[in-house]
């Protein structure tokens, strides 16, 4: 056992009791800790995004190198602050309007591809999508049973017509896939969490007393 | 029937105390558990392991300190593989906050192989080996520029470099030329790589995610839009275990190590759940009396 002589690891290791005591009840050493990290973390972003964001591509191609052209997104950006001002409030809406621009005409072809023609071709029984399981026969269980799923829980969020007969069967099939969906969520969760847990703990009992390695 | 009520009563802090004594005694005592390799993290392995020479593999770091117990353990893990291989690595974040964990990382595990490098050849080398482009905002600027240039969209590298002088750099000049690209992310970014980067550009993307966001992901690898998948500390444990044991590599497994803990965690949270459902149904049955 050898206790860390590094002030670093001890400020580490007391915030890290300091937000565990909150487990017991509310107590000033958990605020203490919270409001210093939102401090800190708040402190970090500004002066990092000013050094390297700010500075290094708008401020110096502008001020110094005089390139003149960076005049239109310096302007464009300065436009977000007119919501401070009621009169010319409305300008914000320009630059605003250009990131969303910008962003939805990026994002619609990529993302429906992606993430609905991909997977409706990922849910389709073909002989393709039996061999990706590398189930050999059980391939084609997988599939049909990922068809049902995806068939049914979409079913149940229909909800244009009563929830009777033929729907009313697949709805509550449906609802059973997304109950599993939500304990293997839930499962995770647990998982993350105590993962978490453990991750502090290596660090209290490895990097500041030394009793694990 | 008193002790059916305590059970529902049961006070939160000791839960707490009792999960807490369960994680931290397996920790101390360190009790091995065989850890089990799945098909997702085997076929991220083998997708590493037959990246060949002329290609790189990009490691997105898009981890915070919040999320190092998961994603920390599968970032050394790669690492330890690509760099045994002499795999070439492009490492990169997307986000400030990771900036210092990737470097710590590169640097920690460079320095595992160089402290014991007999040579040049053997050594693990800044600039020749890998390679680290640090942060350029907004994600989707890396995302889609890199398919055109890398060089352009990172001019210069974390440590201030012109890229196009690095030795690496002058045989890797798109998405061509990148065999894999690796996202270690608690959040959606996986996902924006296969929209942005492979949708458009071909490349091969995998990921290792948080467990909490495990059964987001789960559908990519399904459909083969990933090709492989790290979940949680569980994944990370499986990498390590496939490069200690394929490649012989013995080194920390924080994550093979906290297995035991997990596994009593989560055995406590199900009798929990068990305890807190029998004192329900009972007193339903009570009332209904």
């Amino acid at each position: 056992m050898s206790i860390s002589l590094s002030p670093w690891i001890w400020i580490s290791a007391l915030l890290s009791l300091a937000v565990f005591s909150f487990l017991y009840k509310d107590n000033p050493f958990y605020r203490f800790a919270e409001h210093l990290f939102i401090g800190v973390a708040n402190g970090y972003a500004v002066t990092f995004y000013y050094h390297n964001i700010l500075v290094p591509t708008l401020f110096d191609p502008l001020f110094r190198q005089g390139k003149l052209l960076y005049i239109i997104p310096f302007i464009i950006g300065i436009l977000y602050f007119t919501r401070f001002i009621p009169r010319i409030s409305w300008l914000v809406r320009i630059p605003i309007g250009i990131t969303i621009g910008y962003y939805v005409g990026a994002s619609i072809p990529a993302t429906t591809q992606a993430f609905i023609i991909k997977q409706i071709q990922g849910t389709v029984l073909t002989s393709t999508n039996f061999q990706a399981w590398n189930a050999g026969s059980w391939g084609i269980v997988w599939s049909v049973i990922v068809f049902i799923g995806v068939f049914c829980s979409l079913s149940y969020f229909y909800f244009s017509k009563e929830h009777k007969g033929v729907l009313g069967v697949t709805s509550r099939i449906g609802i059973l896939f997304v109950m599993i969906g939500f304990g293997a969520a839930f499962g995770y969760t647990v998982m993350a969490r105590i993962s978490l847990l453990i991750g502090r703990l290596q660090f209290l009992l490895g990097d500041w007393l030394g009793i694990i390695q | 029937m008193k002790i059916v009520e305590r059970l529902t009563k049961i006070d939160r802090r000791i839960i707490y105390l009792v999960l807490a004594i369960v994680v931290l005694i397996p920790l101390i005592s360190r009790s091995p558990e065989r850890v089990r390799v799945m098909p997702p993290v085997e076929k991220l392995y083998n997708a590493v392991d037959t990246i060949p020479k002329d290609k790189v593999l990009i490691i997105d770091f898009g981890y915070a300190p919040q999320d190092m117990p998961e994603l920390e353990p599968m970032g050394f893990a790669l690492l330890r593989h690509a760099f045994e291989k002499r795999i070439k690595v492009l490492a990169l974040c997307l986000y400030v906050q990771p900036l210092g964990l990737a470097q710590k990382a590169l640097t920690e595990v460079t320095e595992e192989f160089n402290s014991v490098a007999q040579s040049n050849t053997d050594s693990i080398i800044y600039g020749r080996d890998y390679v680290f482009l640090g942060w350029q905002p907004p994600p989707l600027i890396p995302m889609l520029g890199m398919g055109i240039s890398i060089t352009n969209v990172y001019p210069a590298d974390y440590y201030g470099n012109k890229t196009d002088t690095l030795s690496l750099m002058k045989d890797v000049k798109n998405y061509n030329d990148v065999a894999l690209l690796v996202s270690l992310s608690a959040g959606s970014i996986p996902r924006h790589w296969v929209a942005y980067a492979q949708n458009r550009f071909g490349v091969a993307v995998a990921a290792g995610v948080t467990a909490v966001s495990a059964a987001d992901f789960y559908q990519y690898y399904q459909t083969g839009q990933f090709t492989g998948l790290m979940t949680g500390m569980k994944g990370a444990a499986e990498y390590e275990e496939l490069v200690e044991t394929r490649l012989n590599i013995k080194k920390s497994r924080k994550a093979s190590e906290a297995l035991p803990s997990l596994t009593y965690g989560h055995l406590v949270m199900i009798a929990f759940i068990i305890i807190g459902n029998i004192g329900y149904f009972v007193q339903r049955k009570r009332r209904q009396k």
